[in-house]
């Protein structure tokens, strides 16, 4: 462990004080990095500094599940704070993935729930002619409403199949779900402001503080091209599967803007302002929510300038039953398989399944969407010759033919667009 | 101490508003959760001050790309500068205790009949 050995000259820096039992009284972390923990020479004991990396003990292995009032138990929690968890595929096989089965992501704090969902307000203002602030009782009374089932997506899905590792949450494929958005779509409220002709882009913003505390700095904001704000599709919402949209989903109001990375769908919308140029807020820049252009050695540091936004979001399918790790009766011969696809802003033209790991493969059978932006739920039934253990493998092609593919390629810092073929494990007797 | 005692003061004035913000309780964290190493205390309170260690925990990456993790962290998400001792210290840690690691062993496809 020459690693180690490395280390323990850098373990000197001390802790003054013992920082947990201060800490753990008043879950007060803020406090270890405000002080600094090398300001004065006193070591820390000798036994600690000479501890080995090892395992740890606790907590326990395998996944964390959520315990969040009136969301699925079987949720798997990737990151406490910022609160983010993932709807394990198997949990996945409703048409429409109900309020308690839908993924959470957050950036930062979760702000308390508004009560007077009405009074809530939003400002439409740069680059147009006559800026409009709205509450959510006039947005809903003003303005003709529609209904969709749409795929909202973490732009990060998949993002642990990348080989090395990518920075950020390990989502496997479990960054989504398909719900029944109700609102008002973004591109009448815009038509009503009256867009200039050098609005090129939106900038949103919400109610969420930033992680740190500093209510100066937005805990992310992002943006899209003007022609992908105009899009029909493209709503304001404010119900969820015919629900008022919950507070933990960016209830009372929210951006849905389909088939693009989940944080352009900004949460708990307070304004949207209309920008002449590209946005440059938390989360548009540098590697943030973008691919190579040239394709890069993975695990390289990578350069700014050849980076792209990540906009559409690839071609991906899921099993959703059986789960991974079911078991079959002594003799079957037959197994039913039930899936979902979608295509980011594309349509799913194809699915096919193996259970020889892609040696051959066989046509599922696609339903249509519901409207655009829904996904595409799949069945398919495949034989089994014998008595063991198989993995079924799902591949989806997109209507401009591209498939997904056996790893996540394209590697890039943060780990997007990694669309790898989902795989299932089952024993059969 | 004193001084140290007066700015944790100071910071639990400044965080009061984002305490009364969030309407869910994280699950409580303690270092000894996590891989056992030089350094480890010094690199929990590091980034707990915003954000839980799940998050630092899950990923696992080379020194280089840790450093830039914390870079991004300082430039972007308004983590105090590190010295060079404490950066040290918080890459010696990182770097051995969250290496590359493959899917399998970091929370992606996992055999559910392998044992």
């Amino acid at each position: 462990m020459a690693q180690t050995e490395r280390n323990a000259a850098g373990s000197e820096n001390s802790i003054q004080i013992d920082r947990r039992g201060f800490l753990g009284t008043t879950g007060l972390a803020a406090f270890g990095a405000i002080v600094g923990f090398s300001a004065g020479g006193a070591g820390i004991p000798a036994a600690h500094a000479q501890g080995a990396v090892a395992p740890a003990a606790a907590p326990p292995k395998g996944p964390q599940y959520l315990k969040f009032p009136g969301k699925n138990a079987g949720l798997v929690v990737l990151g406490d704070r910022p609160l983010v968890a993932e709807t394990p595929e198997s949990l996945l096989d409703d048409d429409t993935t109900p309020i308690e089965k839908f993924y959470i992501r957050n950036n930062g704090q979760l702000p308390d729930e508004t009560k007077n969902p009405d009074a809530w307000k939003i400002t439409i203002d740069g680059e147009v002619n006559s800026k409009i602030e709205i509450t959510l009782g006039e947005l809903k009374s003003k303005y003709k409403a529609v209904t969709r089932r749409m795929v909202l997506e973490c732009g990060g899905n998949g993002r642990a199949a990348f080989s090395p590792p990518a920075r950020g949450n390990q989502w496997t494929n479990g960054g989504v779900g398909c719900a029944e958005w109700t609102g008002v779509p973004l591109a009448d409220v815009l038509k009503s402001a009256g867009l200039k002709p050098s609005a090129k882009y939106t900038a949103h913003y919400a109610a969420d503080l930033h992680l740190s505390g500093d209510a100066s700095k937005p805990s992310i904001s992002r943006g899209v091209r003007i022609e992908k704000a105009m899009d029909p599709n493209t709503l304001i919402v404010w119900g969820m599967n015919g629900q008022p949209l919950p507070n933990i989903h960016g209830g009372p109001v929210r951006l849905i803007v389909p088939g693009w990375a989940g944080s352009a769908s900004q949460k708990w919308l307070t304004r949207i302002t209309i920008r002449d140029k590209e946005h440059d807020g938390p989360g548009m820049t540098e590697f943030s929510y973008r691919v190579a252009i040239k394709p890069m050695i993975p695990g390289d540091k990578g350069d700014p300038s050849n980076m792209r936004i990540l906009e559409s979001m690839p071609v991906r399918s899921i099993i959703t039953s059986p789960a991974n790790g079911a078991k079959f009766a002594p003799g079957t011969k037959e197994l039913k398989l039930r899936g979902a696809s979608w295509a980011g802003d594309l349509a799913v033209k194809q699915i096919d399944v193996s259970t020889d790991f892609g040696a051959s493969w066989q046509r599922a059978n696609l339903d249509k969407p519901k409207n655009k932006y829904d996904w595409q739920r799949w069945t398919a039934s495949v034989k089994v010759a014998s008595d063991g253990y198989f993995e079924i493998w799902t591949r989806a092609t997109d209507s401009k033919g591209a498939m997904q593919p056996h790893q996540a390629g394209f590697w890039n810092p943060q780990g997007y667009g990694g669309n790898a073929m989902h795989r299932i494990a089952v024993l059969v007797g | 101490m004193l001084r140290a005692m007066g700015t944790a003061l100071a910071t639990l004035l400044w965080f009061a508003p984002a305490i009364a913000q969030t309407a869910f309780t994280p699950r409580d964290e303690n270092p000894e959760e996590f891989a056992a190493g030089p350094g480890r205390d010094e690199t929990f309170y590091t980034c707990t001050a915003c954000h839980g260690f799940k998050l630092v925990a899950q990923q696992g990456m080379t020194r280089a790309q840790w450093e830039d993790s914390i870079n991004l962290m300082i430039r972007r998400h308004n983590m105090p500068a590190l010295d060079d001792k404490d950066r040290a210290v918080v890459l010696g840690y990182l770097e051995a205790a969250y290496p590359p690691r493959s899917p399998a062993a970091r929370g992606g496809w996992q055999n559910p009949f392998a044992k």
